[in-house]
């Protein structure tokens, strides 16, 4: 008696050449059978796992104390991999923004449990995301006794692993986490993209930086222009020295970065290192010192950076006029020596950098101070000549406060320019409010144009 | 008659079989690299990435044409994005409706006299205007260029971050969204020139203050076979074309590139109908060409959420539309094939582009057509031909439910049961009937674009509030 089986191949035996289309249907109803299946299996015993482990979660969250200090002994939840999982992540979470205090506890439980040195063994025996995981449990317990595993991992032949092992050593966030990563980046010997590497290195070396300097030494191109730009991150002012010896670095890169780091440096050092940074052949060296001598906001940097105002790049111009901006105090005098650069792609970029931070609104408020009422109408004035009637005009309607309005109303008519003329015109036609016509009437009158003359066609030439 | 018929069918039988092996080899492929990439993810840790003071920052552009549903919405929900250096650059391309009033009442916009130097061409700019309340929001009004395109040049002129993301105005993009895309490039950025993150359709799901608060399937029959054929498309086509840096477009509602190259390419194309792969496209020839080694990545995991369409008629316009833009971009840049400068791109993914997305709703409607007449004749058996429909029919929805699968392994953002059994449901319909509207629409496409109707038309949108309630 043959098989369903043999019966059902028998049948497609007969079909012929139809019999192949037959198996590919039938193979393909087991495939959907398949998948459907395991999406059902899958879903079915994820959510009896999740629940097993909310369980256990708020098992041992109920005995934390006990756990953390040891009095439920390690034993009791070591040897079971679910509970294991769950201590290790909560002990990690809390590590995270745990006091000191409280992260000593912790650490002496990770070691005491053994759970740091199953994770050191982890790291050693396995490969692959396995090993990787570990790298990164271990990066987290930051404990100084795992960056030996940790510097051993950077020799992995997946770059991956080595990934994971530099950014274990830079969340352990300590200086001595930061030499086996040098040594390794100096020798040639490491090769992983730079991002996460400078990310591991800012970590390490953030209470230190002269830990980078001699490497930064040794180091050869590329190499010299990673560390350098860490550097630059993180530089602070007692580098002054060797901060001065990378800013003539024959490597561009360096000199950037030189650059960004003596905006922490003493005034006197950086005034002169960044005068001659800001004339270097390259354009993002230059954007880098015009960054700093902005970071110092001193008046003795305005003439560098109105030189830099009329750089032939668009963002060395625009960084320029950011720091120029911010010198609120100084601005009628460097106004006078951007007009008399004749730049008006400079003089341009000035003024939309004072729209975009708002230092224009500060000034038309302080029309209403006394004290600050002269500096900023020469300023204001300054503005309007440059070209930047917009905002001032959408202010002179839009205001709230009726001195404010007031105020720029009678600057703008002793201004007195006839360019204002058509914009004016246009508003008295398109305002909604009464109140913003009449200011516009009132201006025009002031600027000797009186309204009705554009309305009667007789008074408008052939 | 009848050898005509023979051949046709015999070539039908290949076309069919080819396709679908090349989708099930993209599905393998999808499966290993999405379970690579979790298992990457695991040893990376987002907020440390937030800190770093190394993250190069962005411009998002985000174009937006009558969108006075949803604009603001939408900026907000940008503006709240885990990402430490972020500018929003606003496009409002001559809506005709309230989008800028919108803007400027919610955000206090000024208008300003910044500089604006237009390195890439678009239609004049009437604007641009800076908010009081919020120093990263640039709003950008220009003259109505007629198509997407336009609107993103105008904001590539005002961008000032080493990196652009384009997003669309009816799209929402998950918190974290950004950090995600960027760690290809982060990973290797001398490489990764370009990335894209996978869209899904928001219809249906819950969105408070333009945040997602609860991801649901739409009620709409129409929407969840979209959700169906957006698993597939990303999920497998992109997630398997990307693993071999082969990646032909990066959606147009989510995708980041790096500025310096777009701007050396001329921006996006202004008469482009489909932007999106027209700029991927004259990106791949721009490296190709100059010799460097580059990447184009996908990551399946930054999510954009967006609306799709919830209406026959509608959608039959963006599917003619997508249709048309493929046609216009292939045309072109017919050049690119089988040429060795080009590499894979000239040998696989451009054929397979003509082959089985451009060519096939004519093949298929065509084949349908012949297969049937076959069959009635008695040219080919009726047996066989049954047989064979039924077996197309099979293998396509086995491919449906594997990115159902792929979805239900790696990301599970439809955690409900029924919106899983729904799901896997509509996987069953989307190869009968839709997929023969479909490839009606995309004939419809071809026709247009061969009668000479070029001109780029914008969806008509309700809003997530709308969507919500689909």
């Amino acid at each position: 008696m043959p098989s369903v089986f043999d019966r059902i191949i028998h049948f497609i035996e007969r079909l012929g050449p139809a019999g192949i289309v037959v198996q590919a249907i039938i193979a393909t109803a087991v495939g959907i059978g398949l998948l459907l299946a395991f999406i059902l299996g899958r879903r079915t015993w994820k959510s009896r796992i999740f629940r097993r482990r909310d369980r256990r979660a708020l098992a041992i969250r109920q005995k934390w104390v006990g756990i953390v200090s040891g009095k439920v002994p390690y034993e009791e939840w070591r040897f079971d991999p679910v509970d294991r999982e769950i201590v290790e992540t909560i002990l990690l979470d809390k590590l995270e923004i745990a006091p000191r205090e409280e992260a000593e506890q912790l650490l002496r439980c990770l070691r005491e449990s053994g759970l740091l040195d199953m994770r050191i063994h982890e790291a050693r025996q396995y490969t692959g995301w396995r090993r990787r995981n570990a790298l990164v449990a271990l990066g987290r317990m930051r404990a100084p006794e795992v960056i030996p595993a940790l510097s051993h991992a950077l020799e992995d032949h997946h770059a991956e692993t080595r990934m994971a092992a530099v950014r274990g050593l830079g969340r352990l966030g300590l200086p001595e986490a930061a030499v086996p990563i040098l040594e390794k980046v100096v020798q040639g010997e490491l090769d992983i993209p730079h991002t996460p590497l400078q990310n591991a290195l800012l970590s390490c070396c953030r209470w230190r930086p002269g830990i980078l300097v001699p490497y930064l030494r040794k180091a050869k191109d590329d190499t010299r222009a990673v560390l350098a730009r860490v550097l630059g991150e993180i530089a602070t002012g007692d580098l002054d020295e060797d901060l001065l010896l990378l800013a003539y670095d024959p490597l561009p890169d360096v000199r950037a970065a030189a650059a960004r780091a003596l905006g922490e440096a003493r005034l006197a050092l950086a005034l002169s290192a960044l005068g001659t940074l800001a004339t270097d052949t390259e354009w993002f060296v230059r954007l880098r010192a015009v960054v700093s001598l902005g970071q110092l906001q001193h008046p003795r940097t305005i003439p560098v950076l109105v030189e830099l105002l009329c750089d032939k790049n668009r963002y060395v111009r625009l960084r320029s006029a950011m720091a120029l901006a911010r010198l609120e105090e100084q601005l009628p005098e460097i106004f006078g020596l951007v007009t008399q650069k004749r730049d008006r792609y400079a003089l341009q970029a000035l003024v939309s950098e004072l729209e975009r931070s708002g230092a224009i609104l500060d000034l038309i408020s302080a029309l209403l101070e006394p004290a600050k009422q002269a500096a900023a109408e020469e300023v204001l004035l300054a503005v309007l000549r440059a070209g930047a009637q917009r905002l001032l005009l959408s202010t002179l309607f839009h205001h709230g406060d009726w001195r404010v309005r007031v105020a720029l109303a009678r600057l703008l008519a002793r201004f007195g320019e006839m360019q204002l003329v058509p914009t004016l015109k246009r508003a008295t036609a398109e305002e909604k409010s009464p109140r913003q016509r009449r200011i516009a009437r009132w201006l025009l009158h002031q600027l000797g144009e009186d309204e009705t003359t554009e309305r009667t066609p007789a008074a408008v030439p052939a | 008659m009848f050898y005509f018929l023979k051949i046709a069918n015999n070539t039908l039988f290949v076309y069919y079989l080819v396709s679908n092996l090349v989708y099930l080899f993209l599905l393998l492929v999808a499966i290993y690299a999405s379970v690579k990439h979790q298992r990457k993810l695991a040893s990376i840790r987002l907020e440390r990435m937030k800190m770093s003071p190394l993250v190069p920052p962005i411009s998002l552009l985000v174009p937006a044409h009558n969108e006075e549903t949803c604009i603001v919405e939408a900026v907000n929900s940008l503006l709240q994005l885990d990402y430490p250096e972020l500018e929003v650059i606003v496009i409002n391309d001559g809506s005709k409706d309230r989008t800028l009033e919108m803007l400027q009442e919610s955000f206090q916009l000024l208008e300003t006299d910044m500089l604006y130097i237009p390195e890439v061409l678009s239609k004049p700019v009437r604007g641009v205007y800076m908010s009081q309340i919020e120093p990263r929001l640039v709003v950008v009004d220009k003259e109505p260029g007629g198509s997407k395109a336009d609107a993103v040049n105008a904001g590539l002129n005002v961008a000032s971050s080493p990196y652009v993301c384009v997003v669309d105005g009816d799209s929402i993009l998950e918190r974290d969204a950004l950090l995600r895309i960027m760690l290809p490039i982060l990973s290797d950025p001398k490489h990764v020139v370009a990335a894209g993150g996978i869209v899904r359709a928001l219809n249906g799901s819950r969105i408070e203050d333009g945040k997602m608060k609860e991801v649901r399937l739409p009620r709409g029959a129409l929407e969840v076979i979209q959700v169906v054929e957006y698993l597939r498309a990303f999920l497998i086509g992109r997630e398997g074309w990307g693993y071999f840096n082969m990646l032909m477009i990066i959606s147009g509602a989510f995708g980041i590139f790096r500025r310096d190259l777009l701007r050396a390419i001329g921006g996006y194309r202004p008469a482009a109908i489909g932007e999106d792969i027209d700029v991927v496209m004259r990106l791949h020839r721009h490296m190709r060409e100059k010799k460097v080694d580059y990447k184009f990545a996908f990551v399946p995991d930054p999510v954009c959420w967006t609306e799709v369409p919830a209406d026959f008629r509608s959608l039959a316009r963006q599917r003619a539309r997508w249709q048309k833009g493929l046609l216009d971009v292939l045309w072109p840049n017919r050049d690119m094939l089988f040429r060795p400068r080009y590499g894979r791109l000239g040998f696989i993914a451009l054929p397979n582009l003509w082959l089985f997305e451009l060519f096939a709703p004519v093949i298929e409607i065509f084949g349908l057509i012949t297969i049937s007449i076959a069959a009635y004749l008695g040219v080919l058996s009726r047996e066989f031909f049954v047989q064979f429909l039924i077996f197309g029919y099979a293998f396509a929805t086995m491919l449906s439910i594997g990115s159902v699968l792929l979805e239900e392994i790696t990301f599970r953002r439809y955690n409900d049961w029924k919106d899983m059994a729904r799901l896997v449901t509509y996987c069953v319909f989307e190869h009968f009937p839709y997929r023969q509207f479909h490839m009606i629409w995309r004939l419809q496409g071809l026709w247009q674009y061969l009668r000479g109707d070029v001109v780029w038309k914008p969806l008509q949108r309700v809003g997530f509030r709308g969507a919500e309630g689909n």
